[in-house]
């Protein structure tokens, strides 16, 4: 599952955002939520049953849209809120064609985004959890999955 | 797709579905706060509940809730005294978005078969404004109860 979730991240930030990004080790079950200005979400049904959250500071959330639409944005509103949302549907849609080797069918809601001051997320706690942090020149940033798979 | 639906029509049942949960489950009494809303400023201090739909119609559900009345909500479903934002607020503010979605999505589709239902997820901060992405037909559903006003949000795809 982590292997597919980065390798739909890198393939997103390779071809859409050119910045350098590098997956760290995923963090399984029991970490603390960390707070950020910016979540993506997108709800993902079928075969397996989640929510995919791409979670930002304030910062990187803005560098990122900036290197995607190639002009400098400096707040924390409708740009950055589709850029991110839309690297948050591309990876979910990364994770539905990772699924389909192993006979997993999954579909997509629509992508949601938060934006606002010490915002966390979480899902049920019956769910498993995978979260992957990622670095980049602009700082950290993180997808999280909290999925069950059936 | 269901464009014989309007959004009338799914609002009267969601304020029903609603008004169920919650004088049947939650044990709380609520009622109707005014007309629909076409948006909503930014949310302080508050939970949200979100659980998003999949299938031949796309979109979310959200159920907006203050922080004092999060905790209400949860101590009167569950029973149980709580004081802060914890796993238990979480898992009823998740359920409860959870419910409304499965009515929503049998209001969708006639046996809700062709719609299928993602875990529902809670958001909470200070702070936030929440927004989708998609082009998307919006509703939002004011609720008063005893102690606060709160909000259903039903996201749409076009």
């Amino acid at each position: 599952m982590e292997n597919i979730l980065i390798n739909a991240m890198l393939e997103v930030f390779s071809s859409m955002i050119f910045i350098d990004i590098t997956a760290e080790p995923a963090e399984k079950d029991g970490t603390a939520a960390m707070e950020y200005n910016l979540v993506s979400l997108i709800g993902l049904a079928g075969d397996l049953k989640g929510i995919l959250a791409i979670q930002c500071p304030g910062a990187v959330a803005m560098g990122i849209t900036s290197a995607m639409l190639g002009m400098e944005v400096t707040e924390l509103g409708g740009d950055v809120k589709d850029a991110i949302g839309e690297i948050a549907n591309m990876v979910a849609g990364g994770l539905k064609e990772g699924l389909i080797p192993a006979g997993k069918k999954i579909e997509l809601a629509i992508p949601t985004t938060v934006i606002g001051t010490s915002v966390r997320t979480s899902g049920l706690s019956g769910a498993s959890r995978v979260m992957i942090p990622f670095t980049c020149p602009l700082g950290r940033f993180g997808i999280e999955l909290r999925y069950i798979l059936s | 797709m269901n464009g014989a639906i309007s959004f009338s029509e799914i609002n009267d049942k969601i304020i029903e579905s609603t008004i169920e949960i919650f004088t049947g489950m939650v044990m709380m009494e609520i009622s109707v706060a005014g007309e629909p809303l076409a948006k909503l400023g930014p949310l302080k201090n508050s939970i949200t509940g979100m659980v998003g739909l999949a299938g031949v119609q796309k979109g979310v559900l959200a159920v907006h809730f203050p922080k004092q009345l999060a905790l209400d909500v949860t101590g009167s479903f569950l029973g149980m005294d709580v004081e802060e934002i914890n796993a238990d607020v979480q898992d009823a503010i998740g359920e409860i978005a959870n419910m409304l979605g499965g009515n929503l999505k049998t209001i969708l589709s006639d046996r809700g078969k062709d719609i299928q239902l993602s875990l529902p997820s809670t958001i909470y901060g200070e702070e936030y404004a929440f927004s989708s992405q998609a082009e998307v037909d919006q509703v939002i559903l004011p609720f008063q109860a005893p102690s606060g006003l709160f909000y259903v949000e039903i996201e749409l795809e076009r």
